[in-house]
């Protein structure tokens, strides 16, 4: 398949339109158009975001949930628009599940300090898997060091695919939570959570997925996947960086102490004693990233204009075309060859390091992700100190992927001289 | 600038690099990594009355540490270990600025000092010798 024919089969998406609103896509890097394929690290902005968030600042700029002068009242009905947004985005039940954080990071370790920590003994149980990132993998070891819990594992295969038959002997009478990655930033892999949900619920044990690759492209239904957390990161889905939420059953918000304390968290405070505020505010202490919140909100909007769905076929089409492409290289090695995989392709090249091709398809214009992902456990499972990896988004095109292809050609045939 | 990282010499190291492998009768090791890009190497030195007689590497490294790690251990034959953190300290000052003179005493590790055009990459040219000074327990002052 060639870059020209693969192209008249793109329909339903005008990626030459969604361009247009990536200021960033404009510059050049090293002289040479920018290729931005490291958008599982972070992706980059639509003008809507970047004038949401600057509309807000020069605007109605003021606390929210505070005040009651004009730009406060503005400024919290903003927040409370984007919470809204939010929880239509991930078909939750209610707003009052949203709570925001800055990103699933910090979604996880509220979970595991505010959920998990309280119940935890000795002996008891967490299952997460052999491809979490850090994120949903630290806070659960940090947590059972401290209680004497015991961290266990779901396997994989050389694909990258979970050993789904395993799960169920996984889970036991000990097991508090089960952490699962909805899709994998270092393979790719689309993991069936719903699928592991209902082992999980079979059993009564609560599921917490890792959304942060997933939410910009699939159509995420937490009452479908019928899980218990899902944790979302704003940047990884052209929102704003140090932005993200927490979507939690209302029960288990409810039943849970907050994590920690402060202002808007309170609802009365002597010096003897302070009642909590109810949900969502009372897992929100100090002023929040209101900009952030805001910013989050014009990115779902800019999903729903243009379709998610649209979008993943588009990625998907960039997908198979690159594994397509790089397949033809001797001596490359794709890591993680699920059957179904977000747009993620992860490889290595023997006599050329990651590193080294980092380096050298970036004097290209070609931005790709090079070292261990934060998924160090999922690079010892497939015995490599790193991969390079590039990853799509809305914007990209069969012309950028032929453009990393011809750099990673020169890579090799450079390291191999 | 490209070609100035990856210059023949560097690439030579790289496929080829000297020292390369454990060594049995070491009296000083360290292990570097750096986690981030994948660096995992260890510096071995056999050292008699504070003068380094052999040092070898292994591991597994992108072409910069490898390059680096390969003209350091040939660099570090005959020295004083009281030699390697000033001439560390003079490394690096290379990697500051690019119109510096060659320093003699560095003498190929010279030929590194194209990496100090390369930010993201510097760590990778310091990586082996933080890992020699590791080894000997002298402090580098890079974290």
């Amino acid at each position: 398949m060639t870059a020209e024919r693969a192209d008249k089969d793109v329909r339903g998406l005008d990626v030459e339109a969604i361009r247009r609103e990536f200021p960033i896509l404009q510059r050049r890097v090293h002289d040479k158009p920018l290729v931005y394929l490291d958008n599982a690290a972070t992706c980059q902005r639509p003008r809507q975001v970047i004038e949401a968030i600057d509309g807000y600042y020069r605007d109605y700029n003021a606390n929210v949930h505070r005040g009651v002068h004009q730009l406060s009242v503005e400024a919290s009905e903003a927040f409370e628009a984007a919470r809204a947004g939010l929880a239509r985005f991930l078909n939750a039940p209610s707003d009052r599940e949203i709570v925001f954080t800055r990103g699933v990071t910090e979604s996880v370790n509220l979970v595991a300090n505010s959920f998990v920590r309280p119940t935890l003994s000795a002996g008891d149980e967490i299952l997460i898997t052999h491809m979490e990132h850090h994120a949903n993998l630290v806070p659960w070891q940090m947590l059972c060091e401290h209680t004497g819990a015991t961290l266990k594992v779901i396997p994989m295969d050389g694909n990258g695919e979970l050993l789904l038959d395993q799960v169920s002997e996984l889970i036991n009478e000990r097991t508090k939570l089960v952490g699962v990655v909805h899709v994998s930033n270092a393979l790719g892999t689309v993991n069936p959570v719903a699928d592991i949900c209902q082992i999980a619920k079979d059993r009564g044990v609560p599921v917490l997925v890792d959304g942060a690759q997933a939410t910009p492209h699939l159509n995420v239904d937490v009452q479908a996947l019928n899980c218990d957390f899902y944790c979302v990161s704003g940047h990884k889905m052209y929102g704003p960086t140090g932005i993200g939420a927490l979507w939690a059953r209302a029960a288990h918000l409810e039943a849970m102490p907050p994590w920690q304390g402060g202002g808007e968290m309170i609802e009365h405070v002597t010096l003897d004693k302070t009642t909590f505020n109810e949900i969502p505010h009372k897992f929100e202490a100090g002023t929040p990233h209101i900009a952030g919140a805001i910013g989050l909100k014009a990115a779902i909007d800019f999903l729903d204009d243009w379709g998610i769905e649209a979008i993943a076929e588009h990625e998907q089409r960039l997908l198979a075309y690159t594994t397509e492409r790089l397949s033809a290289f001797e001596g490359l090695r794709i890591i993680g060859q699920a059957r179904a995989k977000g747009p993620v392709v992860s490889f290595v090249m023997e006599g050329a390091h990651a590193n080294d091709i980092g380096t050298i398809v970036d004097h290209f214009g070609v931005a790709l992700r090079t070292g261990h992902h934060c998924a160090m456990p999922a690079m010892q499972f497939f015995d490599v100190p790193a991969t390079a990896r590039v990853s799509f988004a809305a914007y990209n095109t069969l012309e950028e992927v032929e453009a990393f292809v011809a750099a990673l050609e020169r890579a090799q045939g450079m390291l191999k001289q | 600038m490209l070609d100035r990282l990856y210059q023949k010499v560097i690439l030579e190291h790289n496929k080829a690099p000297n020292n390369f492998g454990s060594m049995a009768d070491a009296t000083h090791s360290a292990r570097g990594t750096d986690a981030l890009c994948g660096d995992d190497i260890q510096m071995w030195l056999r050292v008699t009355e504070r003068t380094i007689e052999k040092a070898q590497f292994s591991g597994e490294a992108c072409a910069v540490t490898k390059a680096c790690a390969s003209m350091l251990t040939e660099w570090l034959e005959g020295r004083g270990v009281d030699e390697i953190l000033p001439a560390f300290e003079a490394f690096q000052a290379l990697m500051d600025d690019a119109d510096r003179p060659p320093v003699e005493a560095l003498g190929q590790l010279n030929h590194l000092r194209s990496v100090g055009a390369f930010p993201a990459r510097r760590a990778n040219a310091y990586l082996p010798w933080k890992t020699v000074l590791e080894a000997m327990q002298i402090p580098s002052g890079l974290t």
